[in-house]
């Protein structure tokens, strides 16, 4: 009797040891996998604007086409900082267009993509900033696997994330 | 024992170090990768702010005046806290609290440096400043520094003088010399010959020229551009209209200059050809002489700090560079002055180097008094590289320290030089023109073609021009970018000094020589002595 419990122990063991170690390692490995194509994809996508000053929608079609080829669900933040004429200034000999020293508002995700809807281009100009953060929505093999195995992942985890700002250095037009 | 059991002990025992082991090392590679994020984090928003103090600066033309010059680096130091938020927004921080982290921003400019860093206001005694200053008495702000030059006091015999250095020959001198106070400026040059004046620069003739570029002209709606002459006078240019008028641009807006000026500056600037290369070559000559015959017995060790004493680093140790018998001025056999390795350039670069270090860590050991982070602030060693960068190019040094990253703290920099500024004409920012293309010095092929001319690389750039509030912006220069040395570095050839490379090849060498003279010439200097009070 004895020797049979200890044997079912040892192949739960040998089981885990055998399938979920190596398949918890290989999801692992394909997450790293996605977040440096994310990552790499974010990056080039917000250089290309710094440097051209506009946003097209055929590069933001072709940057999520990129990230969705990892096979995750994500979620992108759009983020511009408009650089605006202070009201505040102290003079009127001051140029309005330095940067660093007027104010900015900001437009998030859903305003530009409604401006790319309809123009298919959102422009910027010198001095404006452009932030995006990408972060997983669904749920990974790997953070499945983890959840069944040690409960840590709250409500807001995510696995892969990418984020890439920059100020744009050119007037788009 | 049956094997079962030994196999359930073995696994008991190595599962748990097994996963103690990989929890340790994935805490490192987090670390690590954290780290490598940080340091690009911040050399991105380095490079945003630096990008932003460009672009302001070559659409203000006053940039060269200390006053404007401030404004643009207080709000480039605000596109790097702005940038910074940004970029580190996703870990949670904001611009607040990374302020925290930051001990210092040092802009290095042409003869010296600003330290952007929190400081206590201090009103004084007098009190109708309570009333009326911005900022409270005691109240910590975030501002620039006084400006500190790279300079370094004299006292030999009859000599006590404060020499200023500059990124490039360019000195400044003032204090007592003998009896006779001194207050001259000038560069330091070798190798120039004037024999009934024809001026002669390491054996190439340096000749009059005829230079102009490009202007928007506003009188019409089409908003036009033409090409006009021009003669650069203490930063600002001058161009000569219909043979007739002389106008300038002044933050993107033409200004004529009055009838008698215009007469004035028409007979000394435009009746020939541009004369400022040769005008250089003269000054550096004579100013050279003076130096020598004056200054020529000063040694390393001469070198005092401000209260007249032998510098020593905080170890009490002897700075490099800084101590010995070497004579700073003297003229070396087989060696020029304005060679890189010659004992001025030496002296310079240790004077240069030794101005930043100190104020830097005094800046940075004070910066806990007003963090509200546990860290101890500490300056970091400086790379030689990172060195070699700063003393070469104006350029900001941006720290960060004290975020916790898993197993360590976090305490990075990041030097971006600013290779785009009209505050130095370094030896590599002179670009030839030949043809519709403009290339670097050290194109391949380039000392074959004909009818070579240099300009200065920010001219290259596109110039603002604000009409009726609107901007336009115009290229001063048509020419595009070489393939093979602007776009792409691939027929360039490399050279470890600029004069050696250039000792063969005497029509390049003309070009070349001429255009570094007419843009040093032509800077904005602090004490210019041809300055017209009108």
């Amino acid at each position: 009797m004895e020797n049979s419990t200890i044997t079912v122990i040892a192949i739960i063991l040998a089981a885990i040891l055998m399938f979920v170690f190596p398949l918890m390692t290989l999801s692992d490995t394909s997450d790293d996998v996605s977040q440096l194509t994310v990552q790499t994809a974010t990056s080039e996508f917000v250089d290309n604007i710094k440097k051209t000053g506009k946003l097209t929608e055929e590069n933001y079609g072709k940057f999520i086409e990129e990230i969705s080829a990892t096979g995750n669900a994500y979620d992108v933040e759009l983020k511009a900082k408009i650089l605006d004429e202070n009201i505040a200034k102290k003079s009127d000999k001051v140029s309005k267009d330095k940067i660093g020293e007027n104010q900015s508002y900001d437009v998030y995700t859903t305003q530009i993509l409604d401006v790319l809807e309809k123009d298919h281009v959102y422009t910027l100009k010198e001095g404006d900033t452009i932030s995006v953060s990408v972060k997983n929505t669904n749920t990974t093999i790997s953070q499945q696997l983890k959840n069944f195995l040690y409960k840590v992942t709250g409500n807001n985890s995510y696995q892969i994330t990418a984020d890439a700002s920059g100020m744009v250095t050119t007037n788009g037009n | 024992m049956k094997l079962q059991n030994l196999a359930i002990i073995f696994i008991v025992i190595m599962l748990p170090i097994s996963i103690v082991l990989s929890a340790y090392t994935r805490n490192q590679i987090k670390t690590l990768n954290l780290q490598t994020s940080y340091d690009s984090k911040l050399v991105n928003s380095t490079y945003d702010a630096v990008k932003a103090f460009q672009i302001n600066t070559l659409s203000n033309t006053s940039s060269d005046v200390a006053s404007s010059k401030m404004r643009d680096i207080k709000a480039s130091a605000n596109v790097f806290f702005d940038s910074v938020a940004n970029s580190f927004g996703l870990s949670g921080y904001n611009a607040d609290t990374i302020k925290n982290y930051v001990p210092a921003l040092v802009y290095t400019l042409y003869d010296g440096y600003y330290i952007y860093s929190p400081y206590t206001n201090n009103l004084g005694e007098d009190i109708t400043l309570y009333n009326n200053s911005t900022y409270q008495n005691g109240q910590t702000v975030q501002g620039l520094k006084p400006y500190v030059y790279y300079s370094c006091r004299y006292i030999k015999g009859n000599i006590d003088v404060v020499i200023t250095y500059t990124l490039d020959n360019y000195i400044t001198v003032q204090g007592k010399v003998g009896e006779n106070y001194v207050n001259k400026s000038g560069y330091l040059l070798d190798n120039i010959d004037i024999t009934n004046d024809i001026v002669k620069y390491r054996n190439v003739e340096i000749e009059k020229e005829n230079i102009q570029e490009r202007v928007i002209i506003d009188d019409d709606e089409s908003k036009k551009t033409a090409i006009y002459p021009y003669v650069q006078l203490n930063g600002v240019k001058y161009y000569l209209e219909n043979d007739e008028k002389i106008f300038s641009v002044v933050n993107g807006e033409k200004m004529y200059l009055s009838n008698n000026l215009a007469e004035k500056y028409r007979n000394d600037y435009f009746n020939d050809d541009n004369d400022s290369a040769i005008n250089y070559y003269k000054k550096a000559k004579e100013f050279t002489d003076w130096v020598r015959d004056n200054l020529g017995d000063l040694k390393y060790s001469d070198a005092k700090n401000e209260n007249g004493e032998s510098i020593t680093d905080s170890d009490g140790k002897s700075v490099n560079g800084l101590y010995g018998n070497t004579l700073i001025f003297k003229k070396q056999d087989g060696k020029s002055i304005e060679d890189e390795d010659s004992n001025f350039n030496e002296h310079r670069i240790a004077v240069i180097r030794y101005a930043i270090q100190k104020n830097l860590s005094i800046a940075i050991a004070n910066f806990n008094d007003y963090s509200n982070s546990n860290n101890e602030f500490q300056m970091p060693n400086l790379s030689e590289t990172d060195w070699y960068r700063i003393i070469h190019h104006p350029s900001l040094i941006s720290f960060l320290q004290g975020l916790a990253i898993g197993g360590k703290m976090y305490n990075g920099y990041a030097v971006i030089t600013n290779d785009k500024t009209q505050e130095v004409v370094s030896e590599d920012s002179i670009f030839i023109v030949n043809g519709d293309q403009y290339s670097r010095v050290n194109e391949k092929g380039l000392n074959d073609k004909e009818d070579l001319i240099g300009y200065f690389n920010v001219d290259f750039e596109k110039k603002l021009y604000r009409i009726n509030d609107e901007n336009y912006y115009c290229y001063p220069h048509d020419e595009l970018g070489s393939y093979s040395s602007i776009v792409n570095q691939t027929s360039v050839e490399s050279y470890t000094s600029i004069y050696d490379y250039l000792s063969d090849k005497p029509d390049l060498a003309k070009a070349y020589y001429t255009a570094l003279g007419r843009e040093r010439y032509g800077m904005y200097r602090v004490n210019y002595d041809n300055y017209i009070n009108n």
